[in-house]
């Protein structure tokens, strides 16, 4: 039936013959919806990628002996069973202690080696880094204490104890700058046995992802419910990492509020001059009988119409955008996460609503006797 | 009630805007099927009685009633589903949509009063003698031929009453009479006609004038 292809048409043709207005509102809720999905695109994958940046600084958390020199390894399965899979990266008991060579006296360390690499990302390794927990045949030694013993890859160190010597294959030499320049790493358990100090750990690191002071609030709940510990987040890069999140958050939402709201007023002064324009239009369809409802539902047609024309638009505008940004600021793209695009279409489309709601008013302030006469 | 034989009827109907008496305590009745002319000089009142007979507008006291229906106590949204649903209106100035082809705009006033229903207005086209215009644009039609495209549109929904405007005030002596001969083709097949003009020689046309005078009743 003709009757149903009216409205559509109405619509429809009425936005095809103001292009020049509808122009300008489509210009400014594209530009709107541009910046909006590049900032939340970039809001949405700013804390994997901050993270992501963030945890080249290595282990975020400690846990070690409230008094004393070591406490007991299971508090390591302890905190590691209570940290939400989602926020754990990695994590590793540490036993120090030492022990004699061939030639001296040297620190020795025991580590989870598959973690290891999660905890102190900054080391330059040469060689290799040993990946699983298993192999106790295997060390990592600093470099200086390499230079000392005169070990070069894949020398064979040997610990002694007693009567018993135990052979290493030096797998990687380590630059870390601080004092694991100093150490060979082994194997966890096997330093609990040469140190004999079985069921004990010095202290254990943990790399953990900050979300809104998750570290903060593990922390507090950790020394809680186990006062004879010493729990906390390294501040340095945990407080950094959320501080920095933050402000990025908040300036994107900020940058957003501000093209919003500069979108709104434009499309409100186009929307504006746009129903004065079409006063007569409306005039006269009231006076053959349009309610009041029905010339605004029509506007408002128009109005979404070009609103989820410019989210689309602006979608598109606004992935290019977020891949301007993310190359510049993490070097990296920037993932389409799935809330984005509702996001930015439900933005878009209340900003469009919202700058609507004064022009539409007038609408009914219209006299069809006054207007239709040209008073 | 109105009385018997009459569509339009007004007792001691008032219309003050401000200080300003438009129409002052007019009593007026038009019969059914009678074809009036409202004349009188500019300020005389003649367009504010129109506005408030096609319910365009409401009367500040006074009684008024059409087809025995009492509009005056209507409110808007009561006047607005009478306007749509028993009165035709003609404008001087066409008031055609200038996107909607002629069909669409004929079409318009059936959408607005319950369904469109093309054919009745194709034929209401063909009636006032566009058939061959269905598809133009009101910018496509000469002065005569939107006025034509107008009055269809005010006949399509079949009124019982029809209002107009100084019809013929925008157009030349030739398309002038076309629209009078479609008038008076509508007053024979029995529509109530209530015209405002200026011009004497168009009121003559009318079966009947009523003069206004400062908002009141003449003759």
């Amino acid at each position: 039936m003709a009757g149903n292809s009216l409205m559509p048409r109405l619509v429809v043709r009425a936005l095809s013959v103001r292009s020049q207005r509808i122009v300008m509102v489509l210009f400014a809720l594209i530009v709107g919806a541009a910046v909006t999905c590049a900032l939340v695109a970039v809001y949405f994958d700013v804390s994997v990628k901050m993270s992501r940046e963030l945890k080249t600084y290595g282990a975020n958390f400690y846990v070690g002996p409230g008094q004393g020199a070591t406490l007991p390894d299971e508090a390591y399965q302890t905190v590691f069973d209570g940290i939400p899979a989602d926020m754990l990266e990695g994590g590793s008991p540490y036993l120090y202690g030492t022990a004699r060579s061939e030639l001296e006296k040297i620190v020795v360390a025991g580590v989870r080696f598959s973690s290891l690499r999660k905890l102190v990302p900054y080391w330059r390794t040469e060689g290799a880094w040993i990946g699983v927990d298993f192999d106790d045949r295997n060390a990592l030694i600093g470099k200086t204490l390499a230079g000392r013993l005169g070990l070069k890859l894949n020398d064979t160190l040997v610990l002694i104890k007693n009567n018993e010597k135990r052979p290493f294959n030096i797998k990687g030499i380590i630059d870390s700058g601080d004092n694991s320049d100093h150490m060979l790493f082994v194997q966890f358990e096997f330093a609990q046995n040469w140190l004999e100090k079985p069921g004990l750990m010095s202290h254990a690191l943990f790399n953990l992802i900050n979300r809104h002071d998750g570290v903060d609030r593990l922390a507090e709940t950790l020394s809680a419910d186990h006062p004879d510990w010493s729990v906390r987040p390294i501040r340095r890069i945990s407080a950094g990492e959320g501080g920095v999140l933050l402000k990025i958050e908040g300036l994107m939402g900020l940058i957003s509020l501000v093209i919003l709201s500069l979108s709104l007023v434009c499309v409100n002064a186009s929307l504006a001059a746009l129903i004065t324009e079409r006063r007569g239009e409306f005039a006269l369809q009231k006076a053959l009988g349009a309610s009041n409802r029905a010339v605004v539902c029509q506007v408002l047609a128009e109005t979404l119409i070009i609103a989820l024309l410019a989210s689309m638009v602006g979608v598109v505008i606004g992935y290019v955008l977020a891949q301007i940004l993310g190359q510049s600021i993490f070097s990296a793209a920037v993932d389409l996460r799935a809330p984005v695009i509702p996001v930015t279409v439900a933005l878009t489309v209340s900003v469009a609503l919202i700058a609507a709601v004064l022009p539409l008013r007038r609408i009914a302030k219209i006299e069809p006797a006054v207007t239709l006469r040209g008073e | 009630m109105t009385m018997p034989g009459y569509a339009i009827e007004t007792r001691r109907l008032t219309k003050q805007f401000g200080r300003v008496l438009a129409l002052n305590e007019v009593d007026l009745a038009i019969k059914t099927g009678e074809f009036a002319a409202l004349m009188g000089a500019s300020g005389s009142g003649k367009t504010t009685l129109m506005n408030i007979l096609s319910c365009l507008d409401s009367p500040s006291s006074g009684d008024i009633l059409l087809e025995g229906t009492a509009v005056g106590e209507l409110d808007e949204e009561g006047r607005r589903l009478f306007r749509s649903r028993r009165i035709g209106l003609v404008f001087q100035q066409f008031h055609l949509i200038p996107y909607l082809n002629a069909l669409e705009n004929v079409m318009l006033a059936q959408y607005y009063h319950s369904v469109v229903d093309e054919p009745s207005a194709r034929k209401a086209l063909d009636d006032v003698g566009l058939s061959h215009r269905f598809d133009h644009l009101p910018g496509q039609l000469s002065g005569g031929e939107q006025q034509r495209v107008c009055i269809a549109r005010a006949l399509v929904n079949r009124p019982g009453l029809i209002f107009a405007d100084e019809p013929t005030g925008n157009l030349d002596e030739q398309n002038e009479e076309r629209v009078l001969d479609i008038l008076r083709a509508l007053h024979r097949d029995g529509r109530t006609i209530v015209m405002v003009t200026h011009n004497p020689a168009l009121g003559a046309a009318a079966e009947r004038i009523i003069r206004l005078n400062h908002g009141r009743i003449e003759s």
